[in-house]
């Protein structure tokens, strides 16, 4: 065991006397940066050995100032380390290194340093690396370990033996810099500048063999500087590396870094694009189904640590498809277990929503509904060309994978086809479907900060910004505040961005000084205010999308509500679409405002118009629709009668029927403050 | 909109395309695209904007062309370096965009043709140059590191950026200082949103060129038009990620139905209007660069541009 605090003091003070040993002039070849890291922390160039020790002085004796001049000196001219070793690596290189960073061919660096103790686990390492995109620098005896492996070695296997001793490790130090000065826009002399790019762009780790000389644990100590993680595989003491088992090495580093692997192809044998989602497989085409009443089937997606979801892993719990007769129908529980730093639980209902579009997107799979209410098929044809129950799971965890590449760090798939370990997942996650169902409704506009923003329909009404809260879904129906969350998170440039509420304006309207100000801007200038829970005044703008549409009837001082599906004439004169000619395109229409189907049922629909009462007229097929959750509101804001005096099509399609329909039924709405 | 205009308060950006020898390059003309306060002949007299330029579109491959070019222009078109002199000295063009379509065929892997194709057509003409890379995305990373490494110094302005597809010529444009075109389907959002992806890997701000997307004639220009003018307004009202000077190629002109089915004895001329229209109207709402590639189209427009932005030179409002 080495002690890391001497091992430090040790090694930076042989530095020094090897910084003071080196005389005259010297300079590295082939680059236009002098001594990198000297270069940029002090905007000195150093071509002396006297201006060495300034800069080293100058920068509280950094060790990396004092490896690099030595290097420099020591390696002019003959002095230059032979094959395979690089040595300092020329500006052209890097300007093509940093190219393959930049374009993404090359996920990140590493430096793997130290004395392997065997070198099969060297070699291990370094595979590892190089499948997973990532620049291997080698400095020390890592590197004969390695050639003795047989290992290649050379920048085209992305394994780069800079020299042999460890202070060659401070070329890597010296490529972080010199691409933080081509590709990051830092200037020389400027070491915080440089110190932020290292730290939140470079993507860079270390792993540490055993046995590092002091000179080698000082330059390397100082690389957490740099927001490099330390991966030490033992043999340190003291200190703040990582230690962790060779085997884990190169996963935690990257993780700790942030660097992620991007997964592109599906390895099943069955074609996977969303042009397939529109198909069925309909029940002479089908091998075996899952669900619909003919088994009992669910679906759940939970987060996990990460040391209990293994990234890739996919178990099938019962029996798989060769056992299963051809035309049945077989119990099935896909369970999804996902872990990501920035994953949360909140997300977990909208992550699960997308086990339906996956699915449908294998040519021979079929997913309809959610939940513990799914029915899945699979093809004959699938199965003929070898599909398994496995593959679906597979299938599933790659795409998440894909799609949710920030989110997800890794994704395990169980398919559970053995029936009594299907009924007890099954109890289990409607146990939690019921505990989110509590979380989301309970969820109120009070509660948040943050709104969301939806600009997606600009495409076509160029000045419409929907505001997204827990408590008004976005007037589609298809963006819920959460889903607006994910997204934003998911591609943060993206069409739902977060609205700070700001100041209070007006409690009762929703009127926001954030939003105001969010809704100005976004709206390209054209729309200066904005009301969230009223739609006399400055309405929220509409698109063209709306679910509904609600407007002001003032001769019943009251307000009607007309879905997209309802062809009829309406109380108002005009049919939804006449009515959707009229406020679409991203205006702002006072006494109309496009709505969805649930916000109806919102504390805040219409909240500065008294609320649900207000409520004349609605078509049959809504009311239906929401009757069980409309009455149960209804029944606890004290108005049990109220869902029988909401008049529809079948009650009144003029103006004169609904007057004499609220009269008879003496409908609330026309007791209250009149609305203009 | 337009009694407001003076006052929008806002400004785009500029883009220097092209190196003298003084600027450390071999062009014989760089050009300072940008710094409109206005949108062409609305508003004040004095923020014409400034005079729009004209680029000359050529290819590697011929065979993947308009035969409507090839057959006027001839054997010229498989010279390349040539057909790039021919662009600058016969037709006046005041750039040319290389486009590389050598790399549509299959399994292309000849990469270092590409570097001396860009190497070439650089000592054919002294006018900066836009180059198109590569066709198609699996080969993007090889493309685009040997276009700009073949035109380091020269700030070429490189192409083309897609939201799925922009980091390659990203890369090259950091790496070896040219800037980029930054086009969307049409969609200010987007428009915005690929600029802002292009800012968070490392491009620049005056090292983007937005190309809006543009239909020919009758097949979408309207859309084009009416998205450049919002994206123009949006950036003078102070929405910097959108702040940049725009090019724009319609270049379907050469392939629409009314152009490919005209009589033979006018089809160059009714080729040469379908682009002239399109590159004119798209100057006035507000490009910079327009690109075409019928040889007759460059001098009309020219000829149409100095007399309506009255004699300026390019960068002078």
């Amino acid at each position: 065991m080495t002690e890391m605090k001497t091992a430090i003091t040790l090694g930076n003070a042989s530095l020094k006397k090897k910084l003071n040993a080196i005389e005259g002039p010297f300079a590295y070849e082939e680059t236009a940066y002098h001594l990198p890291v000297a270069y940029a922390l002090t905007g000195r160039p150093v071509h002396t050995a006297q201006e060495a020790i300034e800069v080293y002085n100058l920068t509280n004796e950094n060790p990396f100032v004092a490896c690099e001049s030595v290097l420099a000196f020591s390696e002019q001219g003959p002095g230059r380390e032979p094959a395979p070793y690089t040595g300092f690596i020329g500006d052209a290189v890097l300007r093509k290194l940093g190219y393959s960073l930049v374009d993404g061919s090359i996920l990140g660096l590493a430096l793997v340093i130290g004395t392997p103790g065997n070198s099969d686990t060297a070699s291990r390492i370094c595979r590892e690396l190089q499948e997973k995109y990532m620049l291997t620098f080698l400095a020390g005896d890592v590197v004969p370990s390695l050639s003795s492996a047989s290992v290649k070695l050379g920048l085209e296997y992305r394994l780069i033996p800079l020299g042999s001793t460890s202070i060659h490790g401070v070329h890597f130090v010296d490529i972080i810099t010199r691409v933080a000065l081509m590709f990051g826009g830092v200037v020389p002399g400027d070491p915080g500048r440089l110190l932020a790019y290292a730290n939140q762009r470079a993507k860079a780790i270390a792993i540490v063999f055993p046995g590092l000389d002091n000179e080698g644990i000082a330059l390397v100590d100082a690389l957490r500087l740099l927001g490099i993680p330390i991966i030490s595989l033992g043999g340190y003491e003291g200190g703040e590396w990582t230690t962790t088992l060779p085997q884990d090495a190169v996963r935690e580093g990257m993780e700790r870094k942030g660097i992620k692997v991007t997964v592109t192809a599906i390895p099943i044998p069955m074609s996977c694009s969303p042009a397939f989602e529109g198909k069925s497989i309909r029940k002479e085409e089908m091998y075996v189904e899952f669900g619909g009443g003919r088994s009992p089937a669910f679906e759940l997606l939970r987060v996990k640590p990460a040391s209990e979801v293994t990234d890739g892993l996919i178990r099938v719990m019962g029996p798989e498809i060769e056992s299963v007769k051809e035309g049945s129908a077989v119990p099935l529980g896909i369970i999804v277990d996902v872990a990501g730093k920035s994953m949360r639980k909140d997300f977990e209902p909208v992550l699960e929503r997308r086990i339906h579009n996956f699915v449908n997107y294998g040519e021979g799979s079929w997913h309809v509904a959610q939940r513990d209410l799914i029915w899945v098929r699979i093809s004959k044809d699938a199965v003929k060309n070898g599909i398994k129950i496995e593959h679906i799971g597979k299938l599933i965890a790659t795409k998440f994978r894909i799609d949710f590449p920030d989110l997800l760090d890794a994704v395990q798939v169980t398919m559970v086809t053995d029936l009594q370990a299907v009924l007890a997942g099954k109890k289990e996650a409607e146990g939690i479907y019921e505990e989110r169902d509590r979380r989301i409704q309970g969820m109120k506009d009070t509660d948040v900060d943050l709104f969301y923003s939806c600009t997606l329909c600009q495409t076509f009404a160029p000045n419409h910004v929907c505001i997204i809260t827990p408590e008004r879904p976005a007037l589609c129906g298809a963006i819920s505040w959460l889903d607006g969350k994910i997204a934003y998170e998911i591609s943060p440039s993206g069409a739902n961005q977060p609205v700070e509420k700001g100041v209070v304006i007006d409690r009762d309207k929703g009127e926001f000084e954030g939003v105001n100000r969010f809704v100005k801007k976004a709206s390209h200038g054209e729309v200066e205010r904005c009301s969230l829970y009223s739609i006399m005044e400055y309405p929220m703008t509409c698109c063209g999308c709306f679910e509904c549409i609600a407007l002001m009837l003032p001769e019943v001082n009251g307000i009607m509500v007309v879905n997209r599906e309802y062809k009829g004439d309406t109380p108002s004169g005009m049919s939804f679409s006449t009515l959707a000619g009229t406020i679409g395109g991203g205006a702002q229409t006072p006494g109309f405002a496009g709505i969805s189907k649930n916000y109806i049922l919102s504390d805040r629909f219409l909240q500065d118009e008294g609320g649900i009462e207000r409520l004349v007229w609605l078509p049959s097929l809504v009311k239906e629709e929401l009757k069980e959750r409309l009455v149960k509101k209804l029944n606890e804001l004290g108005h049990p009668d109220l869902f029988e005096k909401i008049a529809d099509e079948t009650k009144a399609t003029t103006l004169e029927e609904l007057v004499a329909f609220l009269d008879e039924v003496q409908h609330p709405a026309l007791a209250m403050k009149p609305l203009l | 909109m337009a009694e407001n205009s003076p006052d929008l308060g806002g400004k785009i950006g500029y883009v220097v395309l092209g190196a003298t020898k003084a600027e450390d390059g071999t062009r014989s003309v760089s050009y300072r695209l940008g710094g409109e306060s206005d949108l062409p002949f609305i508003g004040m007299k004095t923020s014409l904007g400034s005079i729009p330029l004209v680029a000359f579109e050529i290819c590697d491959d011929p065979s993947y062309w308009s035969p409507i070019v090839t057959s006027y222009t001839g054997d010229l078109v498989s010279d390349t370096p040539e057909w790039a002199t021919a662009a600058e000295q016969q037709y006046g063009a005041d750039l040319v965009r290389l486009y590389l379509t050598s790399t549509k065929r299959r399994g292309f892997d000849d990469f270092p043709s590409i570097t001396k194709v860009t190497e070439e057509v650089l000592s054919g003409t002294g006018l900066p140059l836009v180059v198109e890379g590569s066709n198609e995305p699996a080969i993007d990373s090889e493309i685009f590191q040997r276009c700009g490494e073949a035109g380091q110094g020269e700030r070429l302005l490189l192409g083309t950026a897609e939201a799925g597809r922009y980091r390659s010529v990203a890369a090259a444009a950091m790496a070896y200082n040219h800037s980029v075109v930054a086009q969307s389907p049409i969609d200010i959002n987007l428009a915005k949103q690929l600029n802002i992806l292009l800012r968070e890997i490392g491009v620049k701000a005056d090292h983007i060129m937005i190309d809006p997307y543009t239909g020919s004639l009758g097949y979408g220009f309207e859309y084009s038009y009416s998205v450049m003018e919002r994206i123009r307004y949006a950036a003078l009202k102070g929405d910097t990620d959108l702040a940049m000077p725009m090019i724009a190629s319609a270049m379907d002109s050469l392939s629409v139905k009314e152009v490919r089915e005209a009589d033979p004895v006018i089809r160059d001329d009714i080729a040469v209007a379908w682009e002239f229209y399109a590159a004119l109207s798209s100057a006035v709402a507000g490009a910079s660069i327009v690109c075409v590639r019928h040889p007759k189209t460059v001098p009309l427009l020219k000829l149409a541009f100095r007399e309506l932005w009255a004699g300026k030179k390019p960068g002078e409002f």
